[in-house]
């Protein structure tokens, strides 16, 4: 049921880039997306990462499809109400709904910001392993008992994401989840279920720890280094999306 | 109920992580300080949080049809306190937009404000205040609560970012907030009753992991179970 997006990064087709890479380009293209006053940036970034995340990265084409539909489902209904609520000169409406010159705009912009900004974040999802991030933040000088916590979370959401599913099966197959009322019984008893387990979970995750001379801070394997040509691609992708950034600002306020 | 990569313009994205910064830094503060203390602190915590994640990651059994998720926050707040649920929320998030491509990164700040913060501050005001008349019934409020809280603060957050031509923030945050209301309200009520009866199964199976966790004091305990047998 739960395939989730960390599994793919660990056998993409980018797992030999540097991961501070990958990071910095992420970040600039959703700083880009929402610099970028026209829908012209984020569909530039979408199409670049998208292609990227598709044709270097080897991710099946329609999980990455199907992927997009969670964030713009969001999109799609927020901007509607962004249009709806603009002001400017009508353009139509609808009853006591009045849609704007602006408005209309406004929306295009955001729906195609949130596609930008998703492309972005699914390409830092998919191309680079949770293992790797850890190892970037803490180089960053992230607090340690937040870097240690988050790599606990990280290892127990597989143990518990395990758990809950098995149980889950279980109880579908005893038709818990057969009418409204069940399943909220059934849901419940899950969640208490999961949380029991958990908690006897953690105490022998202690035990376990103390007897490998757990210290408070886990090691991390070495991240890969940068290489020159994929620094160059990097380089050239960064700087010709700055450029239309700065034509299409300078393109606004003329 | 998050608000999706991209969708908060400047200046409200920088400003919503300026305001949870302090919350979450205090947070992590006292974690720090409770695993110096308690060794057994961080592995707890942290089968905490990866619950929280799951918990938020099951699709829940929806009225509407619309695929909704539990938040989690609420019943964190009861278990661990407003601090720790805070930044158990913040890598939870964080962990959502990259696993499941639900929030996102330049969100996250208002995000974490929403689900991380004010939902767990309302619970927990609310479990502490009504526990002492009937212990599922404040269960059932400080969950329901906690996620009405998140979701008006989403609102709040959208509004204040585009405000209404005539009316303002006030008149797009009724637009805003009879959108989501459709499927965050039966949500909460969803997510209320289903954290009372997790609360029942937990009192049932391992009553003192509650009693550790302080969330219910000795004697209600006994008065409970001596009113269930």
């Amino acid at each position: 049921m739960h395939r989730l997006l960390d599994d793919y990064a660990h056998e993409n087709g980018l797992r030999d880039v540097s991961p501070k890479l990958k990071l910095a380009i992420g970040a600039f293209s959703i700083i880009a997306c929402i610099a970028s006053p026209t829908p012209a940036v984020p569909l530039a970034v979408s199409t670049c990462l998208s292609a990227a995340v598709i044709a270097l990265a080897r991710i099946p084409w329609r999980m990455y499809i199907g992927l997009t539909a969670i964030p713009l489902s969001f999109a799609l209904l927020s901007a509607t109400v962004v249009a709806l609520l603009s002001p400017g000169e009508p353009l139509m409406s609808i009853g006591a709904l009045r849609l704007s010159h602006e408005g209309l705009w406004l929306g295009v912009l955001l729906v195609s910001r949130t596609i930008g900004g998703a492309s972005s974040l699914f390409f830092i999802a998919l191309t680079t392993p949770m293992s790797e991030i850890f190892a970037v933040l803490r180089s960053m000088g992230a607090p340690e008992a937040l870097v240690e916590l988050s790599m606990l979370i990280y290892r127990y959401i597989f143990v518990l994401l395990e758990e809950a599913m098995m149980v889950h099966s279980a109880q579908e197959m005893r038709m818990g989840y057969s009418s409204v009322r069940r399943s909220i019984s059934s849901f419940a008893m899950l969640a208490s279920v999961l949380f029991i387990r958990a908690w006897e979970r953690g105490e022998k995750l202690m035990l376990a720890m103390d007897s490998r001379c757990y210290n408070g801070m886990m090691p991390l394997g070495e991240c890969n280094a940068l290489r020159t040509h994929h620094l160059v691609v990097s380089v050239i992708y960064i700087l010709s999306i700055t450029a239309l950034l700065l034509v299409v600002i300078r393109g606004g306020s003329a | 109920m998050h608000i999706m990569e991209g969708f908060l313009p400047h200046p409200w994205w920088e400003i919503w992580f300026v305001v949870s910064l302090p919350f979450i830094a205090y947070g992590v503060s006292r974690i720090g300080r409770m695993a110096r203390e308690r060794r057994e602190t961080l592995p707890l915590l942290a089968v905490a949080g990866a619950f929280i994640f799951v918990l938020s990651s099951l699709k829940l059994p929806s009225v509407t049809g619309s695929c909704s998720h539990p938040t989690g926050t609420g019943i964190g707040a009861i278990l661990f306190g407003p601090w720790i649920t805070s930044v158990l929320s913040t890598i939870v998030l964080l962990y959502q937009a990259l696993f499941l491509a639900h929030g996102g990164l330049s969100t996250l700040g208002a995000n974490v404000f929403s689900m991380g913060i004010a939902g767990p501050v309302v619970g927990y005001l609310v479990y502490r205040a009504s526990q002492r008349f009937n212990l599922y019934l404040a269960v059932f409020l400080a969950a329901a609560l906690a996620d009405l809280a998140t979701y008006i603060v989403t609102s709040l957050q959208l509004a204040l970012a585009f405000p209404a031509a005539d009316g303002g923030v006030l008149l797009s945050l009724k637009a805003f907030a009879a959108v989501f209301a459709i499927t965050q309200v039966p949500l909460a009520g969803i997510e209320g009753v289903i954290s009372a009866l997790m609360f029942k199964y937990i009192l049932q199976a391992r009553s003192e992991v509650l009693l550790r966790l302080n969330v219910i004091s000795k004697p209600d305990l006994v008065k409970l179970q001596e009113g269930a047998t």
